[in-house]
């Protein structure tokens, strides 16, 4: 999987679990440009994510993204 | 680690005349099927229905009192109701670890509620705790 279809994956993940069918997530987005992307929501983020696409994270790798673009990194870098 | 993926945690229950009373009051919530006998045996149940929610509180005790740890928060729960529980009956709460997030600090459970033979599942469904 290249980086823009896991993006695509991961913003499926994004619209279903805060329930907003119009969240389009690039590379640079941040939780501010997210309605209700909160510390309690990015906890049920990273929980799908990680379900989703399989894979698993470490608390300091979470800490460490600044963006979405990072966190495609980190999945795809597994 | 104390909370490890499939390890098993359970827990015994008895639905008895002051927590079936106490819930009703509480909550206000006299429905003829959980007051009247006669009423929920005519819809085909053996007797008069426990609330189902009486069993979330079962689960609300077990989280916050029955872990290895007193410092978690419920995140999530759902619960699916398979068998309708009678007065005075004994549950049984079995719950597994399905998974665990060490990232965000988060564990997943499945539970199912059953009778003491664990031949009748009352309910399932999962949790998710917060470790605070």
């Amino acid at each position: 999987m290249n980086k823009d279809e896991l993006l695509k994956n991961v913003n499926e993940i994004f619209i279903d679990v805060l329930d907003d069918e119009t969240i389009l997530l690039d590379y640079s987005t941040t939780a501010s440009d997210v309605e209700d992307w909160d510390s309690l929501t990015h906890i049920q983020l990273v929980v799908a994510v990680e379900k989703k696409i399989k894979v698993k994270f470490t608390s300091k790798e979470i800490q460490s993204w600044n963006n979405v673009g990072e966190m495609l990194d980190c999945i795809l870098s597994k | 680690m104390i909370f490890q993926k499939g390890s098993v945690f359970t827990e015994s229950f008895k639905i008895s005349d002051e927590i079936y009373l106490d819930f009703s009051r509480v909550f206000k919530d006299f429905n003829p099927l959980h007051m009247n006998s006669e009423f929920a045996m005519k819809k085909g149940f053996k007797e008069k229905v426990m609330h189902g929610n009486i069993l979330n509180g079962f689960l609300s005790y077990f989280i916050g009192e029955c872990l290895p740890i007193k410092d978690v928060i419920i995140h999530s729960q759902s619960i699916n109701y398979k068998n309708p529980v009678y007065l005075n009956e004994e549950v049984v709460l079995i719950s597994t670890i399905n998974d665990f997030y060490e990232s965000v600090k988060t564990v997943e459970f499945k539970f199912r509620f059953t009778n003491k033979n664990n031949s009748i599942t009352f309910a399932r469904g999962n949790f998710q705790i917060g470790l605070i």
